[in-house]
C-alpha cells in the first residue's frame, strides 16, 4: 500500500499526464480520437465540474448557517447584560460583555455538583449498557438457537415502543416491587440504581437500538476469526473477549459516545425516577422556574428579561458534550461509517 | 443491472443447494446419533461429511456441537432476557392492563377497577383534544418523513464528495445529533417565542415570509393554485429549521451507506459514461435503498416518541393528573395506529428495496 503522501503524488502525476495527452490530442485534431458523443460528454462534464463546487459551497454554507444559527444566538445572548436585550440597536453584537449571567446560572444550577453527579451517572450507565448490549448483540449475531426470531422481535419492539408507555408501571415496580430489597425495602426512586439496573440488563436508554447496532456489526465480521479461535481451543466467552472485542473497538467507541450523549440529554426518563433536579438535563428543563424563584423572588417575568440566563444555562449544559464532540468527532462519523449499521 | 441480479439469483441457488446438502448431512448425523449401533461404514461417512462434529466427539463430549453452540447462544442473551422480562415485558403488559381499568394509586398499589373498553371509547369519542391531535400528528409525520429523507440523502451525497473543508462541514452537520435530543432544543425552539421575543427557529422562520411562496408562484405564472398546496409549501419553508435539525441521524445513516458502494460500481459507471444524474438513480439509490427503509422507520419512530409532540404532551398531562388508565389507553391506541402505518409502509418499501446478496 502506498502512503497517503505517495497517493497524492500519484494523483498529481496522473492529472499531469492526462492534461498532456489531451493537449497532444487537441493539436492533432480531437475528432480523430473521440466520437462527437464523447466530446459532448467531456465538455459537459468539464462545465459541471467547474460550476458545481460553487453551488456546493453555497448550499453547505446556507445549511450550515441554519444549524449554527441557534448557537450563534446563544453565544450572543448569554454574554450580554440583561438590559441590553431591550436595546433595539443591538441585534448580534452587544455593547459590552459580561460573565455575570454565567456566574448566576452556575450558582442557581449548582453546576459543579450537578455536573459531577451527571458525569458519574452517565459514565457508569453508559459503560454498563455498552457491555451488556454488545454481549447480547453478539449472541444474536453468531449463535443459532430456538425462538431466535421471536426473541429478536422483542428487541425490535424495544426500539419501537415509546418509553412513555412503560414508565408508570416501572415507577410502581421501583417504588414498591420486590426489587426494593436491593435498598432494604426502601423505594428506589431518586437512587441512581434506577438508571444502572436497566443498563446492566441491556434495557437502558435506547438499549434496543444498541443491541441492533452490535448485532449488525458482529454479523459483518468474518467468521474465520472465531473458527480459528475455536480450533485453538478457545471457549465462546473467551473468543468474544479476546478476539471479537478487540476487532470491534471502533464500534464500541461509537456506541459508547452515543450512549453518553443520550444519557446526558435524557430528561424524560430521569424526570420520572428523580424527584429532585439531580442531572444537568433536568436542571435545564426546569431552569425557567428555578430562575424565577431564585433571581426574581417568585415574580412572573417576561421571557425577554430572563432569556440571557436561559441561554447561559444552555451554554453551560452543552459545553461538556461539545468539548467531547470536538475531540472525538472523528469517531462519531467514521465509527458509524465503519460499524455495521450499514449492513441492514 | 439485470445481469447482476441474475447472477445473484444463481448464487442464491447455489447457496441453497449447499445448504440443502448440509442439512442432509446433519440429518444423517442425527440419525447416526440416535441409533447406538452404528455400522462402521456409516461412521466413516459421518466423519467425512461433518468434520466439525468430529473433534468434539473425540474429546468425549456428550452434547453435540450444534446444540452446545445453541446453549452458549442462550448464555449470551440470558442477561438481556432476564432484564427484558422485568424491565420491559412486565411493565408493557401491566400498562395494557391499566388501559382496560379505572386506576387509582392507593398507598403502594394501583387499585384497578375493570371498565372494559371505556377508556378507549372516551379517548376517541369524548376527549376534545385527543383525536384532532392524533390526526394532526399523522398528517405532520406523513409530510415530514419524505422531506427529511430527500433532504438527508441530498446532504449525504454532497458530504460524501471530496472537497476542502469536508471534515468541518461534516462536524457541523452532525451537531444536531448531539444537541437535538436534549432539552436545549426546547429552549431554542419554544421558550423564546412565547414571550414575544422571537428567537431561534421563530426568528429564523420569519426570514422567509410566507407570501414569498405566493409571489414566486405568481412570478412563474402560476395563479390560483389550490390553497392547501400553498399552505403545505409555506409550512415546509417556514419549518426548514426543524427539518435540518431533525435529520442528523438520517444523514449519518445515508453517509455510511454511501461509503458502502463498491468502487467497482463507480468505475463501471464511469467507463460507460454515466452522467451524475444517471449515476444517482441507477447506482446510488439502489445501493442505499436498504438504508432508506431504515431511515423511514427511524424518522417515524423518532417523531412518534418525541416527548414534545402533541399527542405525547396530552398523554403526559393525563399521567400527571393521575389518570393512568386513560393515559395507557391513549398511548396504546396511538402506538397501535403508528405501528400499523409503519408496518404497511415497511411492506411496501421492502418490495422496492434492492438487497445485494453477498
Amino acid at each position: 500500500m502506498a502512503t497517503k503522501k505517495e497517493e497524492k503524488q500519484f494523483e498529481k502525476e496522473r492529472k499531469k499526464a492526462r492534461k498532456e495527452r489531451l493537449k497532444r490530442m487537441k493539436e492533432e485534431g480531437i475528432e480523430k480520437y473521440l466520437t462527437p458523443d464523447q466530446i459532448r460528454y467531456n465538455r459537459r462534464k468539464a462545465l459541471i465540474d467547474s460550476i458545481w463546487p460553487i453551488f456546493r459551497f453555497l448550499i453547505l454554507f446556507g445549511l450550515g448557517f441554519i444549524i449554527l444559527y441557534p448557537m450563534i444566538f446563544m453565544i450572543s445572548t448569554a454574554f450580554r447584560p440583561s438590559e441590553q436585550m431591550n436595546d433595539p440597536s443591538i441585534i448580534w453584537l452587544p455593547k459590552s460583555l459580561t460573565m455575570d449571567n454565567i456566574n448566576d446560572v452556575w450558582k442557581v444550577m449548582d453546576f459543579g455538583n450537578t455536573a459531577i453527579n451527571t458525569v458519574i451517572l452517565n459514565l457508569v450507565a453508559s459503560v454498563l449498557e455498552v457491555l451488556s448490549c454488545s454481549i447480547t448483540g453478539y449472541g444474536f449475531a453468531r449463535f443459532k438457537f430456538k425462538f431466535k426470531g421471536l426473541l429478536f422481535a422483542i428487541v425490535t419492539l424495544m426500539i419501537i415502543v415509546p418509553p412513555q408507555i412503560i414508565t408508570i408501571p416501572l415507577f410502581m415496580q421501583y417504588s414498591f416491587g420486590w426489587i426494593t430489597v436491593l435498598k432494604g425495602g426502601e423505594s428506589l426512586i431518586n437512587s441512581p440504581l434506577t438508571m444502572y439496573l436497566p443498563a446492566i440488563f441491556a434495557n437502558g436508554i435506547r438499549g434496543g437500538l444498541f443491541i441492533y447496532i452490535f448485532r449488525q456489526f458482529f454479523r459483518g465480521l468474518p467468521k474465520e476469526l472465531e473458527d480459528a479461535a475455536y480450533l485453538d481451543g478457545c471457549g465462546p466467552l473467551r473468543t468474544y473477549v479476546q478476539v471479537m472485542v478487540p476487532n470491534a473497538k471502533t464500534s464500541f467507541l461509537t456506541v459508547f459516545l452515543f450512549a453518553i450523549v443520550w444519557y446526558w440529554n435524557d430528561f424524560y426518563i430521569s424526570s420520572s425516577y428523580f424527584t429532585r433536579n439531580d442531572t444537568v438535563a433536568l436542571m435545564l428543563k426546569n431552569l425557567n422556574a428555578t430562575l424565577i424563584q431564585e433571581l426574581f423572588s417568585g415574580q412572573q417575568v417576561g421571557i425577554r428579561q430572563i432569556i440571557v440566563w436561559l441561554e447561559a444555562g444552555c451554554i453551560l449544559s452543552i459545553t461538556p458534550i461539545l468539548i467531547m464532540y470536538v475531540f472525538l468527532q472523528r469517531y462519531f462519523i467514521e465509527g458509524v461509517e465503519r460499524s455495521g449499521i450499514t449492513g441492514i | 443491472m439485470s445481469n447482476e441480479i441474475k447472477e445473484n439469483e444463481i448464487l442464491d441457488d447455489v447457496n441453497e443447494a449447499t445448504e440443502a446438502t448440509e442439512e442432509a448431512a446433519e440429518q444423517i448425523e442425527e440419525a447416526a446419533e440416535e441409533t447406538p449401533e452404528v455400522t462402521a461404514s456409516e461412521q466413516e461417512f459421518e466423519s467425512k461429511i461433518s468434520s466439525s462434529a468430529a473433534p468434539a466427539k473425540q474429546k468425549g463430549m456428550k452434547i453435540p456441537y450444534e446444540r452446545r453452540k445453541a446453549l452458549y447462544g442462550y448464555g449470551f442473551i440470558a442477561l438481556w432476557f432476564i432484564g427484558t422480562i422485568y424491565f420491559f415485558i412486565v411493565p408493557l403488559i401491566e400498562s395494557l392492563v391499566y388501559s382496560f381499568n379505572k386506576t387509582q394509586p392507593v398507598n403502594g398499589e394501583m387499585k384497578l377497577e375493570y371498565v372494559g373498553l371505556d377508556n378507549y371509547i372516551y379517548a376517541f369519542r369524548k376527549d376534545v383534544d385527543y383525536s384532532p391531535a392524533l390526526v394532526a400528528m399523522l398528517k405532520d409525520t406523513a409530510l415530514k418523513t419524505p422531506l427529511i429523507l430527500i433532504f438527508s440523502i441530498f446532504v449525504a451525497v454532497i458530504l460524501n464528495q471530496k472537497f476542502k473543508g469536508r471534515t468541518l462541514a461534516r462536524a457541523i452537520f452532525f451537531l444536531p445529533v448531539i444537541i437535538a435530543t436534549g432539552p436545549v432544543i426546547d429552549i431554542i425552539n419554544g421558550n423564546m417565542s412565547t414571550g414575544g421575543y422571537a428567537g431561534g427557529s421563530e426568528q429564523f422562520s420569519s426570514m422567509f415570509e410566507a407570501n414569498l411562496v405566493d409571489e414566486l408562484l405568481n412570478f412563474l405564472g402560476v395563479y390560483n393554485i389550490s390553497d392547501s398546496l400553498t399552505e403545505i409549501i409555506s409550512s415546509v419553508v417556514s419549518d426548514i429549521m426543524n427539518l435540518v435539525w431533525n435529520s442528523g441521524i438520517q444523514i449519518l445513516l445515508f453517509l455510511s451507506a454511501l461509503q458502502g458502494i463498491p468502487t467497482s460500481a463507480k468505475e463501471a459507471a464511469n467507463m460507460e459514461g454515466a452522467t451524475a444524474w444517471e449515476y444517482f438513480w441507477k447506482i446510488t439509490i439502489p445501493y442505499i435503498s436498504p438504508m432508506i427503509l431504515a431511515s423511514i422507520v427511524y424518522t417515524v419512530v423518532d417523531s412518534f416518541v418525541d416527548p414534545s409532540n402533541d399527542v405525547m404532551l396530552l398523554v403526559l398531562t393525563k399521567s400527571s393528573s393521575w389518570e393512568h388508565g386513560m393515559m395507557a389507553a391513549m398511548a396504546w391506541s396511538y402506538f397501535a395506529i403508528v405501528g400499523v402505518v409503519l408496518g404497511i409502509v415497511v411492506i411496501i418499501v421492502n418490495k422496492v428495496v434492492y438487497y445485494e446478496v453477498e
